[in-house]
């Protein structure tokens, strides 16, 4: 059973890391009852800004770019991980405001812009950044091999488990303890009632879409050296996502966090066995999850049981 | 033996027991009432009789055979037919459209892929047969969202009608009505009953005083009193509750 | 506005009218498509999309059961007819039949596990089976020579019994799909209009009322997908031949997000004749725009976005108001109020 360890280990990783995606995945779910198609393209805009952040981008061949790029890897690095979810939060909201008009329609409108800018921004990805594999360059201080017990484990995964879980607790204190993550919590609940207290529901509802982005990109930085960087890197983001509130519940922090660590798990587990096809698990998982049930999420009403 | 009847009902949603052992029966020919305040369970008794929600225990029986569990669907190829107090009809289809969708000659075709339908001169009369029954005859060729209030619950009935149902649930049919709708309403209920037997859950005290000849009084999630007009107005509880000051009405 | 469930015109002209004017720029193309600059290979492209595009609509618009990954039908259809050339024999009508019952049989599994559902749950589940079907033929690579795709596949003579037609050429391949469209355009037209057609539309717009109306919901919605698998199969199966390959590209969400953004742009969900403006029009921003610029996705993309905001009814819809206002029967506030909803 042993030989199943470093994929148990890659599978609660993995699962941390759904964890925050799925996190801001279900806030704007919560909150604005759309399916988000294109959380999967915040995720990798989230990574090719870091990208750019890191490698100087469109100053890379100025004066301005070499003494960039002489900076210390570690500090662009953490700059990288402070301004592209900054970012990827602004194209959040650019997309919530483009929803707008969806609003009060049948949920297919929202369905089917969201999944528009799905496109739209995995083409702008393939345009500004090139439609090649790229890699991201991290610190040493992260990277590399580490043995333990006998196995060789990849010290990039301890840190991305690491930093998603203190990214999942600092959003759990934000949402617990400020002011404003209790909103949004009441928000996820019952919008209506939220605006029925005289909060303003459409900078709510632009805050949270910003937010749930910034986790996306936030996730999709720390993801790149496991996942690799392609323009396409997104796509296959939204269904864990949704298979994860799913058997976690809309709105539900903890539902997300447990379901994503199970999902993360069958990930990893499933690359024990069949390699190449470990992340079509998540697939069949969502495939057996809602074919075979006949009612809906258990709980509470939402927009998604048409 | 009834054409209708529900025996020992119970009806529980999570841990709450919204019916609790209700048995009733209708008789062929009749006209029956449902009455009782709100949250009283009627409107879920209603959904268990028409087979939109499935009773915890009990039984469900139609002319002489269980109907307990059966699905919608199957529920309405034997005879029985419903109209919904939230009105549900094919919004972006014409009037006669939507009456012949429930017709039983046009289901019967149901798996015909390639004749036209409108072009079918026998449907169309059916249809407008049963339109000219709730008076929308003139408006045939509308669509459905384009009718006034008054209308769209007249054709929430033809709907129902169309499938020439042996028995009849109405839902609350005068919910948001005005007086002379009220009175056509009352009016085609007395045509359409030499036909069909009638169920109908009401509000409207004088309404279902006027037309049923036995109505049941649900409080409690049970029956609590039964019997026809008269005898319910001399019921003493009845006179001593709310119900009694609007049954005097 | 008008909408799929509006009573069919029975005037003689309006029926046949559109019809016969498709019948008749197709059997011309091989002579306009040069004059206007454009080339043979195009029509038949454009006429395997449209007949992929109908197909599609009778589920997307007609059935309102949205398939975000219709892709995978399609290139069903086009591997299935590719192997059948390669493994069993070479002949145009049987690798058709292959296709079509291929991408049907696909749809059939997938649609029995997604009927019960519709809205968001069946979009998703689409999505997810479109990306397993995509996946397999990516990593087959001895059955569907996974990235490098299927090739050398051949384009059998059309055996007619007293003739024999080569398809060798561009011409001879355009007149075929050609022929396939007008009967599919033909089918779908009736198949709308019959009650098998009706009750589709009426478990659209209302689900709950079908059901108690007598109508077993499931089986509609499980027919009307194995019934668009299976022209998207055809579709597929005319592909490769044309082709003369498959890819495993068409199967992907992107390629499935396209048919969907076709056939919105065009007006699907609100006219029968809505995926012929879209498939145009894709193909007009396609090689006219894409000539001029190598963005010219992402403006199709931007503009997708811009309809679904602003004008979701599509160019069908739009020319719509247009004629209707042209001939001035309706005033401007009686247009707006002709919002798609």
């Amino acid at each position: 059973m042993t030989y199943l360890l470093p994929h148990i280990l890659n599978g609660l990783t993995l699962g941390l890391l759904f964890a925050l995606i799925a996190l801001g995945f279900t806030l704007i779910v919560g909150v604005m009852e759309v399916i988000n198609l294109a959380h999967g393209s915040l995720f990798a805009l989230g990574a090719y800004f870091a990208l750019t952040v890191i490698g100087g981008g469109w100053f890379a061949g100025t004066e301005f770019g070499a003494w960039w790029l002489g900076l210390p890897i570690e500090h662009r690095y953490i700059l990288a991980l402070v301004v592209a979810p900054v970012l990827s939060a602004g194209a959040g909201m650019l997309l919530e405001l483009c929803l707008r008009p969806t609003h009060g329609k049948a949920p297919l409108y929202g369905l089917l812009l969201t999944f528009g800018a799905a496109l739209v921004i995995e083409e702008i990805i393939r345009l500004g950044w090139g439609t090649g594999e790229q890699n991201l360059q991290v610190p040493t201080a992260i990277n590399g091999p580490v043995l333990i017990g006998g196995f060789i484990y990849s010290k990039y995964k301890f840190f991305a488990a690491a930093f998603s879980a203190a990214a999942i607790v600092a959003v759990w204190l934000f949402l617990e303890r400020t002011p404003y993550g209790a909103i949004i919590k009441a928000g996820a609940h019952d919008s209506e009632m939220v605006r029925a207290l005289g909060y303003d529901l459409s900078k709510l509802r632009l805050f949270v879409f910003g937010f749930g982005a910034s986790l996306a990109g936030l996730a999709g930085i720390v993801m790149v050296p496991i996942w690799g960087l392609r323009p396409h890197v997104g796509i296959d983001v939204v269904i864990p996502a949704f298979l994860i509130i799913v058997i976690g519940g809309i709105g539900s922090f903890w539902g997300a966090v447990v379901a994503a660590l199970m999902v993360g798990l069958a990930v990893g587990i499933t690359g024990a066995y069949a390699g190449a096809w470990a992340t079509m698990s998540m697939y069949i998982l969502l495939i057996l999850v809602v074919g075979l049930r006949s009612r809906g999420l258990f709980g509470r009403k939402s927009a998604l049981e048409n | 033996m009834s054409l209708f009847e529900a025996h020992n009902i119970q009806k529980r949603f999570g841990s709450r027991v919204v019916l609790e052992n209700i048995s009733l029966s209708f008789e062929e020919g009749q006209v029956s009432g449902i009455m009782g305040p709100n949250g009283a369970g009627k409107t879920t008794c209603f959904h268990v009789l028409t087979g939109q929600h499935q009773p915890d225990r009990g039984e469900i029986v139609f002319d002489g055979r269980s109907i307990t569990g059966l699905p919608p669907q199957r529920i309405a190829t034997k005879g029985i037919s419903r109209s919904f107090q939230i009105m549900n009809l094919f919004d972006d289809s014409v009037v006669i459209e939507n009456v012949m969708l429930a017709l039983p000659e046009f289901r019967e075709r149901r798996r015909s892929f390639l004749a036209p339908v409108f072009g079918d001169a026998a449907l169309v009369d059916a249809a407008m047969q049963v339109l000219e029954q709730v008076g929308l005859a003139a408006k045939a060729w509308e669509k459905a969202t384009s009718l006034s209030y008054g209308d769209r619950r007249a054709l929430e009935i033809g709907v129902a009608l169309a499938a020439r149902p042996r028995i009849l649930f109405l839902d609350e049919p005068t919910s948001g009505l005005g007086s002379d709708a009220i009175r056509n309403l009352a009016r085609l209920v007395k045509r359409m009953r030499q036909t069909v037997t009638i169920v109908m859950i009401e509000h409207d005290m004088r309404f279902l005083f006027e037309l049923a000849d036995r109505i049941s009084v649900i409080h409690w999630g049970q029956v609590i009193a039964e019997g026809t007009p008269q005898e319910l107005q001399a019921n003493p509880w009845i006179r001593r509750s709310s119900l009694g000051e609007l049954a005097d009405a | 506005m008008i909408s799929l469930s509006d009573v069919p015109f029975r005037t003689p002209l309006a029926t046949f009218g559109p019809m016969v004017f498709i019948g008749l720029l197709l059997v011309t193309a091989p002579w306009w498509l040069p004059a206007i600059g454009l080339y043979q290979y195009l029509g038949t492209e454009i006429a395997i999309w449209l007949i992929f595009a109908l197909g599609f609509n009778l589920l997307f618009g007609y059935a309102g059961l949205h398939s975000f990954g219709h892709g995978a039908y399609l290139g069903i259809g086009a591997y299935a007819f590719g192997l059948w050339q390669q493994n069993v024999m070479v002949g145009l009508w049987s690798g058709l039949a292959a296709a079509i019952l291929a991408a049907g049989i696909a749809g059939a599994i997938v649609g029995a596990l997604i009927s019960h559902r519709r809205g968001i749950y069946y979009a998703l589940m689409t999505i997810a089976f479109g990306q397993v079907f995509w996946f397999s033929a990516m990593k087959l690579h001895s059955i569907t020579g996974g990235e490098d795709g299927l090739l050398g596949i051949p384009r059998p003579a059309l055996e007619l019994g007293f003739a024999s037609v080569d398809m060798r050429s561009n011409v001879a391949l355009f007149y075929l799909a050609a022929v396939f469209l007008i009967v599919a355009l033909v089918v779908l037209r009736r198949l709308v209009n019959s009650p098998f057609g009706r009750v589709l539309q009426a478990i659209r717009q209302n689900e709950m009322r079908a059901r108690f109306a007598g109508y077993e919901v499931w089986h509609f919605k499980w027919a009307a997908f194995v019934i668009s698998a299976m022209f998207a199969g055809l579709a597929g199966g005319l592909f490769s031949m044309a082709q003369q390959s498959a890819y495993p590209d068409v199967m992907s969400l992107h390629q499935s997000g396209l048919i969907v953004m076709m056939v919105l742009v065009g007006g699907g969900l609100v006219s029968f004749w809505g995926p012929i403006f879209g498939v145009l029009l894709y193909f007009v921003a396609r090689d006219v725009l894409g000539g001029l610029t190598e963005t010219w996705l992402l403006w199709y993309g931007l503009m997708f976005m811009g309809m679904v905001m602003l004008r979701p009814e599509g160019v069908a819809g739009m020319l719509h108001l247009l004629v209707r206002r042209v001939s001035g029967e309706r005033s401007g506030a009686e247009l707006a109020a002709e919002k798609v909803s």
